[in-house]
């Protein structure tokens, strides 16, 4: 075969593909990876006939890419209760296999990562990136300063990007798979969108199937995984990636995102001996968080933006992943959990007033203080806060807190802010129903499409309309059914 | 804040005697251009891999020190004299001594170097100085490449158990084992999470490259 040559494929469905042959394909440690003539599909094949011809690893694969697809709707075949319109969704965030080649030989055919996951010509003035994927670790180590700064996103498109990992993953473990090697590799992002796309879905590990032979990448690997690695597969004191294992690799490419450095590579030295054997500890057995509390042995002289500086809850989700849930993998928190925190840090957040500030964005962690963590500048001496309040079924009058949000000028409200039964997730209308004035003075929720908002004295706000946010004013962003009541209260800092 | 990062320091060590004149140094030359810009475009690699450059003829002399990707400049070489491999030993020895940071009590060291050593004859000088001086640093996998008919496998076989023949020098083949050696740097800076002590997994030689048992 020459390069170039354009080869039939035959899929398991019976339907033809083709694919154009490289000498020079890309090749990883399992696959190499051909693309289709259009380049809107990748066809990727085993390096290892032995792998191609394991029944066992194609039965895994098969079910990923039917009953397990969060990328189809179940109508299709994909996964059960899915519609088309969550499948649109995860389609933009996994890059998940649609289709076996059975011949040639077996392989699998995955769709090419979306556009903005590749380096455009402008990306860097010093290298040349045009076309490479965006590899999680150009955006958060030493190499990010080789990056222009509208590449390199901001804080809030870096939560933005953990929010959509830990949306992904979650959907992945709600359906009980673990990725197995959740790393900087396989979870690229795009931090000038805020957007992340999970690829590498096929070693997946699924209930009940034999499950695929991989150990993991350095820095991601649970320590537990990490430390018993000399063992044989078979041995029971083995730890295998699975679930757990995902919520260690989970939060450390979260903390890559919003501290652009890793939670357990610190200054603390653990062996002499070698420089592997160091690593080999303080990834594994005897590894300590940077940032943690009651062991600073671990921590850099130089630490000045901490875990101190996010929301409380994130801090509490940090604290254990990393010190309760290093060496205990039953303690670390789970992917809904981080959704949910990052959600509220990210109805928290509000600008800095410094133009030049890199962050450009903090989480308002305390309500009083309007000090940017990272440039030290107080961003202004009043916070508007909304608290969103939702009626106890059944008990009239009875209130309990569904979050709160943090305003600035131009800032949009959804559905999830107006109705106590929609969450920000991909079932929820991305459509802005109302947003934050700045306007001769006054703050205002100006209504977009919010249906039967009212004002505090009880009068429908239109659609056009706007309520004035004043200390402790009261009132329903919609009198329809679960309708959410929002109080508003200003503190002067 | 100051970074933790642990290089993974690189080692090549050219020929450049008078049979790699013409077509095989220009080959090199290319082959070096390549490599640069494709590990410049791999963030780990970037991100952990320093890379020394020594040559030699008649005598040996490392022309590029230990340098990261991005403030490596390439250097100038050409062909002529004999083959001083023993020699090209002994400074690359000297060169692990001087740059490559151990582990302390103090001090995070760097990984074990990583050599890739490119020959096309016999070696003109006492390679067993050589291969004493290397015994006596810590090294990583070592890959003695063989280019040409005039290569001495036997002469390779000494210095490490990787020893790999290509049969011609050609400037085709010559830009696969370059090719080569970029994605064994890949990897070895991306899999630097094997037990302690283990040696890297490489990945397989190109096409037409033999492994010598
Ligand atoms: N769906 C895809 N869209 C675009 N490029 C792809 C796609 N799949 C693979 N590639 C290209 O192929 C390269 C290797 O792919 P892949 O992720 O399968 O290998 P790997 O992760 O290095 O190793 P492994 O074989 O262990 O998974 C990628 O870096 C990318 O350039
Ligand atoms: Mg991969
Ligand atoms: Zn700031």
């Amino acid at each position: 075969m020459r390069s170039g040559e354009v080869i039939s494929a035959v899929l398991e469905n019976g339907a033809n593909i083709e694919f154009v042959f490289d000498a020079n394909a890309p090749r990883g440690g399992m696959k190499h990876t051909f693309f289709t003539p259009d380049r809107k599909y990748a066809v990727q094949f085993f390096n290892e006939p032995k792998d191609a011809r394991n029944p066992l690893l194609q039965d895994r694969i098969r079910t990923i890419t039917g009953i397990y697809n969060p990328t189809v709707s179940e109508a299709d075949g994909g996964a059960i209760g899915n519609t088309e319109k969550t499948a649109e969704y995860f389609r933009q965030r996994f890059c998940w296999p649609v289709a076996i080649v059975k011949y040639p030989e077996f392989g699998i055919v995955c769709p090419t990562y979306p556009q903005n996951f590749f380096f455009g010509s402008d990306a860097s003035t010093v290298l040349n990136l045009k076309g490479k994927d965006k590899k999680s670790n150009w955006f958060t180590g030493r190499n990010r300063k080789y990056l222009t700064t509208a590449e390199r996103g901001d804080f809030r498109t870096m939560l933005g990007t953990a929010i959509s990992l830990c949306r992904s993953i979650r959907r992945m473990h709600q359906a009980g798979l673990a990725h197995s090697d959740l790393s900087c590799n396989n979870v690229l992002i795009d931090p000038r969108t805020g957007s992340a796309v999970v690829i590498d879905i096929d070693s997946l590990v699924v209930p009940n199937k034999y499950a695929p032979e991989v150990v993991g990448t350095r820095g991601y690997i649970a320590p537990e995984v990490l430390s018993t690695m000399g063992l044989d597969f078979g041995d029971p004191n083995r730890a295998l990636p699975c679930v757990q294992t995902d919520l260690h690799a989970l939060p450390v490419l979260i903390y890559e995102y919003l501290f652009c450095r890793h939670p357990l590579i610190g200054p603390k030295i653990y062996s002499k001996a070698s420089a592997e054997e160091d690593d080999f500890l303080a990834l594994g057995s005897m590894a300590t968080f940077i940032e943690n509390p009651n062991d600073t042995s671990n921590r850099p002289p130089d630490l000045k933006i901490t875990i101190n500086s996010l929301s409380k809850g994130l801090e509490k989700l940090f604290l254990r992943a990393f010190v309760d849930g290093l060496h205990n993998p039953s303690e670390r928190p789970t992917a809904m959990e981080w959704e949910r925190e990052l959600l509220r840090a990210w109805d928290k957040l509000v600008p800095c007033a410094n133009p030049n500030c890199e962050k450009k964005w903090f989480i308002l962690r305390d309500d009083n203080n309007t000090v940017c963590p990272f440039c030290g500048k107080k961003a202004s001496d009043r916070t508007i806060i909304l608290s969103f309040k939702r009626e106890m079924p059944g008990k009239k009058g009875v209130y309990r807190d569904k979050g709160e949000a943090a305003v600035f000028d131009r800032m949009p409200l959804f559905d999830w802010h107006i109705f106590s039964n929609v969450h920000n997730d991909e079932k929820a209308d991305p459509q802005m129903r109302a947003y934050v004035a700045f306007h001769n003075g006054m703050w205002l929720l100006v209504n977009s499409g919010a249906e039967g908002m009212m004002s505090p004295s009880g009068r429908l706000v239109p659609k056009g309309s706007a309520v004035e946010l004043k200390d402790r004013a009261v009132f329903r962003m919609s009198a329809k059914e679960n309708g959410l009541l929002c109080e508003v209260t200003v503190n002067n800092c | 804040m100051s970074d933790y990062i642990r290089r993974l320091p690189v080692y090549l060590l050219l020929d450049c005697s008078g049979s790699m004149a013409g077509e095989p140094i220009e080959a090199v030359k290319q082959g070096l251009k390549t490599l640069l810009s494709e590990l410049k475009g791999d963030p780990q690699a970037l991100e952990t891999a320093y890379l020394s450059i020594i040559t030699f003829d008649s005598s040996a002399r490392q022309i590029c020190p230990l340098t990261e990707l991005m403030l490596f400049k390439e250097p100038q070489i050409s062909a002529g004299g004999a083959t001083a491999l023993g020699g090209a030993l002994k400074v690359l020895a000297d060169c692990i001594k001087n740059e490559v940071r151990v582990s302390t009590a103090t001090q995070k060291g760097d990984w074990k170097p990583l050599v890739f050593l490119m020959t096309d004859g016999a070696p003109t000088d006492n390679l067993d100085e050589g291969i004493d001086a290397l015994k006596r640093v810590s090294t990583g996998n070592i890959i003695a490449c063989g280019a040409g008919a005039n290569a001495n496998a036997n002469s390779l076989k000494k210095i490490t158990n990787n020893v790999l023949m290509m049969n011609n020098l050609t400037a085709g083949d010559m830009a696969q084992f370059f090719a080569w050696v970029s994605s064994s740097i890949q990897v070895s800076s991306k899999s630097i999470d094997a037990k302690p002590g283990e040696a890297i997994q490489l990945p397989p030689p190109p096409q037409g490259f033999v492994i010598v048992p």
